[in-house]
């Protein structure tokens, strides 16, 4: 396999050691242009070996534009292709595309509204169909079809006028200029047209159960309660794959998914990933690589603004004061987290690092309530205007980790003269009406606000984004504030990544001076995978660490 | 007899009305439901959720949900799960295995070692042997399942290192060894509370034989205690069990539930509480109609075998 | 036994034998006394201990037993497990309890009236326990749990709404045995109103097999709790049950193993001592023997 110089492995692996001379260590995480992995050395010339990788959860939705969740992500990254791939720094590369539209490359006109799409030439369907731009046509139309149980259709809706200009190339217009959108193509996966428009009901379709798509591997089996198992595309139009088998297991416990790490069952763990109880162990197990990467995920305690309350934003400040995060990152999490103060990833180029730290600062939290007029009752609870100082806290019943939190919160909360009672609830009821229609006092939740590397968050912040007051969206704890609401607007209509760069660093700003909820931490995943496992990176931008299966293989 | 069955069976519909309704109320009583997973989704707006709901058919009157459900049931349609989109038998189909081989071999274990001890208990009347038994009867039927399971993994799996925490298999060693090296902590533990009840069922059936007539003649005859005991006594005495493991064939989904939980085993138990989880209304009913059906099957296999084991009863 | 108990009158039917027969029932005295002994630790032990049950110190998070003052160690918060096993048994034991008259008094309800009613209202009430005890008892558990905010006496209710059904159909059993009796046929001659005769005459005379089947129905509410708070669906934190104890307990099993079993033990020690009575009086009171 040495022996055959393929310009590709070249190109990959004197590019990684340019990368490793420059940035240190910097560049193993440096993304490679192509979205090729960086240190992808010596992969062999025909795809060899399996990889198991371990998901606490079952994939089960195989249609990628069905209603899915994180771990079905891992098995659409790999069956499917979207047009464009977000990679590990959060910049879009091509994918079916021959280039990334923008503004720049006549890709999308000036006023955001006119797109057109190029496309890839030499790419094919599993089946031996080549893939055209009808295929994408018949993929966003499938989303907005009415009567196809669509997942996501933000942004999609916006699409009118799409025209085939010849087999490689589309184009169409938007109803209003939508700056995320181009993100969002990242997590659109293209569906085949010849199979699916012969199905009269495309929720009932053959497809949903084998699904037939232009990506690095190719269905085989699926062993329904257990595990799915893929197998390479030899005719793949981009790079690799180089295994022969990819499996992907599902082991129903957490502790289980990391003894089977351990024991050697599983090359890879996926989500939910290595637990934080076993992190400090994890990293010292033989021939295992154990990575700690930032996630996208901020867990906070959200507060309902429209209870009487939380409506005084002294309250929100003591209470910030009040929490005791190096404790509960440090005791409760094993120090695997960060503190953050705001809802951006921390790896995200929109990320606002200039925000005042939060301090654990007891007399503080006491003072700020006395001063704004917050008097002990009689049962040393506080009241204002008639107003107790006393709210429930919910969130996922049998979550321990939240639990021991609320707990521990609770101790604090009371020492300033503040009640937070728990009512927890199984999730299927937590995040139900109760939540999405701001039917809590406050909560505590693991929150990813960005979609595909995109900072827009006028979903979870906009005024017009909250349902409880007739809005569409999941402003659940009622955030409104008129500036936020027009940085917001301007940012989805700017497509320059400066511009909007400087709007959500504001955002940011104003956000923590309202504190509408108060961070806990930045999750980090613990990412665990053979030694032997190359070409593997994490993608903060992706909900899975499998998002590029295809560029995995085993060192020799 | 034909008109016991006709009988039982109307009165089975009848049931069967009962439990679907009082399931399908109980279920949709649940605020949130199977769309609440998506309520963390940065990228589902209400509007995606409001569609999802009516195209699901969530929006229409109670009644009419349920309507169209039995009426979808009649014809042979159990309908298909919120979150795969299989059919909800096949669905079932695939977690029937697992829990049978669990519960197949719990019960063979509480068989053989309940029905020993209860012959032993019945033949020793009032010895330390039986006042043990006794005892440990009760105490086993006390200890909560799950615990007991957590105790025996911590002392044989966590301590001894002698078999897995949980789990059906090792994934890539499909080896029957390897199921059976899975199979021996749950289906103990699981047996537990079947060794305890079937040997006292046991005890008192036997004491019933060895009391009846053709013993005496047989101990007349001159046989030995053994023979007597093993071939006239056991015979009979197991016959009125067949009743007893009808009554028990509904604990299938039941009984294995926790211990699947604790196991991580991927039965029917199990399935039913992620279904649960995630509000997972189709499968939910599934299941529910599934051991209802059991439940009534068990009772006519042990009405029936009740009778063609005592001539005296006549069944109608 | 029961024409026994019939002409024996409803007032003195419990006095001397069946004393003399409980008492000489070993398991069952030694279940009387575990009872006792664990309400009183429950009641006045959180006193004597020198920690509150709902003290958080993370600095001494998982000590094991014995550890200085925490004699059964400390859980992931650092709370005293000692105090917290005893204020666990405070709930578990009170929702146990009336969880088991709860119950009762719907079980006996629906019992009596059906036996002496029949005909079709008894049959539509019998049909109606029958559908309940179709269910797997731990679905309308959780389902219930999961609708209704899980507060100890929900709780307490919930579980009852689910274990009503054995003690309705042991006393629709007795009553229509006791139906046609002298005494029942001579009130009724006297013109007695029904519902007199059904609670003053037929009930008294049905109480040992409801006795019994109570004591049996205080052991199973406690492992039902346990069972429902385990699945996280029950008590919640940070008020302690002995099941809600054992939830988290798994995840920490190869670290701190006594997280999972004094709980445990607790619930099995009370289970089986609440056995063990069950037992004793059902040989005293002469209940037949169609429970195990």
């Amino acid at each position: 396999m040495t022996e055959r110089t393929n310009s590709k492995s070249n190109y990959s692996r004197r590019h990684a050691l340019r990368l490793m001379a420059i940035g240190g260590a910097a560049g193993l995480i440096a993304p490679n242009l192509l979205g090729k992995p960086a240190f992808a050395q010596n992969p062999p010339a025909s795809p060899t070996g399996r990889v198991v990788v371990g998901f606490s959860q079952e994939p089960t939705v195989f249609n990628p534009l069905m209603p899915h969740t994180e771990c079905d992500d891992a098995v659409h990254f790999s069956v499917f292709d979207a047009l464009v791939r977000m990679d590990p720094k959060g910049v879009l590369q091509p994918n079916l595309v021959v280039e990334v539209p923008s503004q720049d490359n006549g890709g999308i006109s000036e006023d955001g509204l006119l797109w057109r799409i190029r496309l890839r030439d030499d790419v094919r369907w599993h089946d031996g169909q080549p893939f055209t731009a009808e295929d994408v046509k018949f993929t966003l139309e499938l989303i907005t079809n009415p009567k196809f149980r669509a997942w996501r259709t933000a942004g999609h809706s916006l699409v009118r006028d799409i025209k085939v200009v010849s087999p490689t190339e589309l184009t169409w217009r938007m109803e209003e200029a939508f700056a995320p959108y181009l993100s969002f193509l990242a997590e659109t996966f293209m569906v085949p047209k010849h199979i699916l428009e012969k199905e009269a009901d495309p929720n009932a379709a053959a497809f949903n159960q084998a699904p037939v798509g232009t990506g690095a591997f190719k269905w085989a089996q699926r062993i329904a309660g257990d595990h799915i198992e893929l197998v390479a595309n030899t005719d793949y139009a981009g790079e690799g794959p180089y295994l022969e088998r990819l499996v992907f297991k599902y082991i129903p416990d957490m502790t289980v998914l990391y003894t089977q790490f351990k024991s050697g069952d599983i090359d890879l763990v996926d989500q939910a990933f290595i637990t934080a109880d076993n992190y400090a162990e994890a990293s010292t197990l033989p021939d295992r690589v154990v990575m700690l990467e930032r996630g996208a995920s901020v867990e906070s305690i959200y507060l309902n603004l429209e209870k009487p309350q939380f409506k005084d934003p002294a309250v929100r400040q003591a209470l910030y004061a009040a929490i005791d995060r190096k404790a509960i990152l440090e005791g409760l999490y094993y120090g695997v987290h960060n503190p953050t103060e705001t809802f951006m990833p921390q790896n995200s180029y929109y990320y606002n690092p200039n925000l005042p730290a939060q301090e654990f600062n007891i007399e503080r939290a006491r003072q700020i309530l006395d001063e704004a007029g917050w008097v002990p009752g009689a049962d040393g609870i506080r009241v204002k205007d008639g107003v107790r100082l006393s709210f429930a806290n919910s969130t996922t019943s049998g979550n321990h980790l939240r639990e021991q939190t609320q707990q521990f919160l609770q101790q604090t909360f009371a020492e300033i003269g503040v009640e937070m009672t728990i009512s927890n609830l199984p999730a299927a009821v937590m995040w139900g009406d109760f939540w999405l229609k701001s039917q809590f006092e406050s909560a505590i939740s693991g929150v990813t606000n960005v979609i595909a590397g995109d900072p827009d968050v006028t979903n979870r912040l906009h005024t017009k984004a909250i349902v409880a007051k007739g809005g569409k969206g999941s402003n659940t704890g009622q955030y409104s504030n008129p500036e936020v609401d027009a940085l917001l607007d301007k940012g989805t209509r700017t497509f320059d990544r400066e511009e909007r760069r400087a709007i959500y660093l504001r955002v940011q700003e104003i956000v923590r001076q309202d504190l509408p909820f108060l961070p806990l931490f930045a999750y980090a995943n613990v990412f665990g995978r053979k030694e032997g496992l190359a070409g593997f990176e994490a993608n903060s931008n992706t909900r899975v660490a499998s998002w590029h299966a295809a560029g995995w293989h085993w060192k020799d | 007899m034909r008109g016991f069955l006709l009988n039982r069976l109307s009165q089975s519909l009848i049931l069967l009305l009962i439990v679907s309704v009082i399931g399908f109320v109980v279920l949709n009583l649940l605020p949130g439901g199977p769309l609440a997973q998506f309520g963390l989704d940065p990228g589902m707006t209400q509007d995606d959720l409001d569609r999802l709901k009516e195209q699901l058919g969530l929006n229409r009157p109670l009644w009419m949900q349920y309507l169209d459900w039995a009426w979808r049931l009649l014809q042979g349609d159990w309908g298909n799960s919120f979150r795969d989109g299989a059919p909800v038998l096949s669905v079932i189909g695939r977690h029937v295995f697992a829990t049978l081989l669990l519960m197949g071999t719990s019960t063979a274990i509480a068989i053989a070692i309940g029905t020993w001890i209860g012959i032993r208990g019945a033949t020793h009347r009032y010895s330390l042997f039986d006042h043990l038994a006794t005892v440990g009867a009760m105490v086993a039927l006390s200890i909560p399942t799950f615990w007991f399971g957590l105790v025996g993994i911590y002392i044989f799996s966590l301590k001894l290192g002698w078999v897995p925490a949980g789990n059906m298999y090792t994934i890539g060693d499909g080896s029957v060894l390897n199921y059976l090296h899975h199979l021996i902590l749950p289906s103990l533990v699981l047996s537990l509370v079947h060794v305890a009840i079937w040997s006292r069922y046991m005890r008192t059936s036997t004491l019933d034989a060895i009391s009846q007539d053709f013993v005496k003649t047989a101990r007349a005859k001159g046989l030995s205690e053994r023979r007597v005991i093993m071939k006239h006594v056991v015979g009979n005495a197991l016959l009125p069990m067949i009743t007893l493991a009808g009554v028990q064939l509904p604990s299938i989904l039941t009984g294995a539930l926790v211990t699947e939980t604790v196991f991580t085993w991927p039965g029917m138990g199990r399935l039913f509480l992620d279904s649960l989880g995630y509000s997972d209304y189709p499968v939910v009913m599934g299941l529910l109609m599934f051991s209802a059906i059991l439940v009534i099957l068990g009772n006519l296999i042990a009405d029936i075998a009740v009778a063609i084991v005592d001539p005296r009863i006549r069944l109608g | 036994m029961t024409a026994l108990v019939a002409n024996t009158g409803p007032s003195r039917w419990w006095r001397s034998r069946t004393v003399r027969r409980f008492t000489s029932h070993h398991l069952a005295l030694l279940g009387v006394a575990m009872i006792m002994l664990l309400t009183l630790a429950c009641v006045f032990g959180p006193h004597l201990l020198p920690y509150d049950s709902l003290y958080i110190d993370l600095r001494a998070r998982f000590s094991p037993p014995l550890t200085g003052d925490h004699y059964l160690g400390t859980d992931p918060l650092g709370r005293d497990l000692a105090a917290r096993l005893l204020m666990a048994g405070r709930i578990s034991l009170a929702v146990a309890f009336f969880a088991m008259l709860l119950s009762t008094l719907i079980g006996t309800l629906v019992g009596v009236i059906a036996g002496y009613r029949g005909g079709w209202i008894g049959a539509a009430l019998m049909r109606t326990v029958d559908g309940f005890l179709s269910f797997p008892s731990i679905f309308l558990l959780l389902a219930l749990a999961a609708a209704l905010k899980p507060s100890p006496a929900m709780v307490t209710v919930i579980i009852a709404v689910t274990s009503w059904m054995e003690v309705a159909r042991i006393v629709e059993a007795e009553v229509r045995s006791l139906r046609e009796r002298e005494f029942v046929l001579a009130g009724r001659m006297l013109g007695l109103s029904g519902a007199h005769i059904m609670f003053r005459e037929i009930l008294p005379n049905a109480m040992g097999p409801i006795i019994v089947a109570a004591t049996l129905t205080v052991a199973h509410a406690i492992l039902l709790e346990a069972y429902i708070s385990f699945l996280g669906y029950g008590i919640q934190p940070p008020l302690a049950s002995w099941g809600n104890m054992l939830e988290g307990a798994q995840q920490y099993l190869a670290s701190a193993p006594w997280l999972a079993i004094i709980p445990g033990a607790a619930i099995t020690i009370a289970v089986t001592s609440f056995n063990f009575i069950g037992d004793g009086l059902r040989d005293a009171l002469d209940v037949r023997d169609d429970r195990v």
